[in-house]
């Protein structure tokens, strides 16, 4: 029996307590660097393989990212589990991964579609 | 002494721990090697064991287990299997006279203390190995839909999906593919068990009859 108050406080731990500011705030960095003209700092905030794959050849990721001219807004949800989080703005719906080194940004610019995942504008 | 006599409690105790170092283990490289396919992070080893990953790979297995012998527990009251170790003689099925029992005023000097009372204590004790397993498997088959929860909207979230809740989740495919494929092996070996032990022997196994015991002998064990 005791195992599985362990097992139920491990669930507790990992998945049903998350805190949701951390990615909040990787989310309004990223739209306030976008806002203020700061491309390339967003562009930070991007996960690897995400900042990667955004340019087209001969241009920089920040150049790829103002071009897209993404809006925001204010957030209006989030929902965090495990390592994967999701923010929804007025404007957008973000996808975050967490790394050693805090959240960033693996797919933006998203909008739903019925039964099929999010048709995002920057993805992995 | 004390450990020989009992072995047997202490061998599964150490082969459950064992397995579950192994499981987390092997569970977080399987976990890094998709995360790292997927470009995300990996997990300690700790970091794992604390996730909904493990949780529910836990503790689906956990109540497959104990529904098969909360089932067998109290199936075997009413049906029995002639010729099988595992079944009682044909003729007393049900739940016995108070004298097979061996409770109330038939009780024993040595039996137990909620053996020789009656009322609510007498109903409890006599049917607390069924209540425990029933209710060791509900706990696990409730751990394992939020741990599943958890662990299946993380994949949805790296998936792109929306997340969903508790109750959309225990009415998903996944929450029942995962259930039932733990359960049909588990009512396979069951079964297996039952039929197998009419025409099978095992010398020296209480699972088995003695090895020249008639195929027609039901109940015996040697």
């Amino acid at each position: 029996m005791r195992g599985l108050f362990i097992l139920a406080a491990v669930v507790l731990v990992s998945g049903c307590a998350p805190d949701a500011s951390a990615p909040i705030g990787t989310a309004e960095r990223f739209y306030r660097a976008l806002t203020s003209g700061q491309p390339d700092a967003a562009c930070l905030l991007l996960a690897p393989r995400t900042a990667a794959k955004l340019p087209d050849e001969g241009e920089s990721c920040g150049q790829a990212l103002a071009k897209l001219g993404l809006e925001g807004g204010q957030v209006e949800r989030a929902a965090v589990w495990g390592e994967e989080a999701q923010v929804s703005l007025a404007e957008d719906t973000l996808f975050l991964h967490r790394y050693a080194d805090g959240w960033r940004i693996k797919a933006a610019g998203c909008e739903p579609r019925p039964e099929l995942p999010f048709d995002c504008e920057v993805e992995d | 002494m004390k450990i020989r006599q009992n072995a047997l409690s202490l061998v599964f105790l150490l082969l459950f721990l064992a397995a579950l170092v192994g499981q987390a283990f092997a569970g977080t490289a399987d976990y890094n090697e998709r995360q790292l396919v997927d470009g995300g992070s990996t997990l300690s080893v700790l970091a794992y064991v604390a996730s909904s990953d493990f949780a529910v790979d836990v503790a689906e297995n956990w109540q497959s287990e104990y529904l098969q012998f909360f089932l067998f527990v109290i199936v075997t009251v009413w049906l029995i299997q002639r010729g099988s170790t595992e079944s009682k003689e044909p003729g007393k099925e049900g739940a016995e006279s108070d004298k097979d029992q061996k409770i109330g005023e038939h009780a024993e000097p040595d039996s137990p203390a909620w053996a020789k009372v009656g009322g609510f204590r007498r109903w409890l004790f006599s049917n607390s190995l069924g209540l425990t397993m029933g209710i060791i498997f509900l706990l696990s088959w409730l751990s394992q839909s939020i741990a599943g929860v958890a662990a299946g909207n993380a994949q949805r979230l790296s998936e792109l999906r929306d997340p969903i809740s508790w109750g959309e989740y225990v009415l998903a495919p996944e929450f029942w593919n995962r259930t039932l494929q733990n359960w049909q092996s588990e009512f396979l070996a069951v079964a297996s068990m039952v039929v197998l032990s009419i025409y099978l022997r095992q010398r020296g196994s209480p699972e088995s009859k003695p090895v020249g015991e008639s195929h027609e002998a039901t109940g015996n064990s040697g």
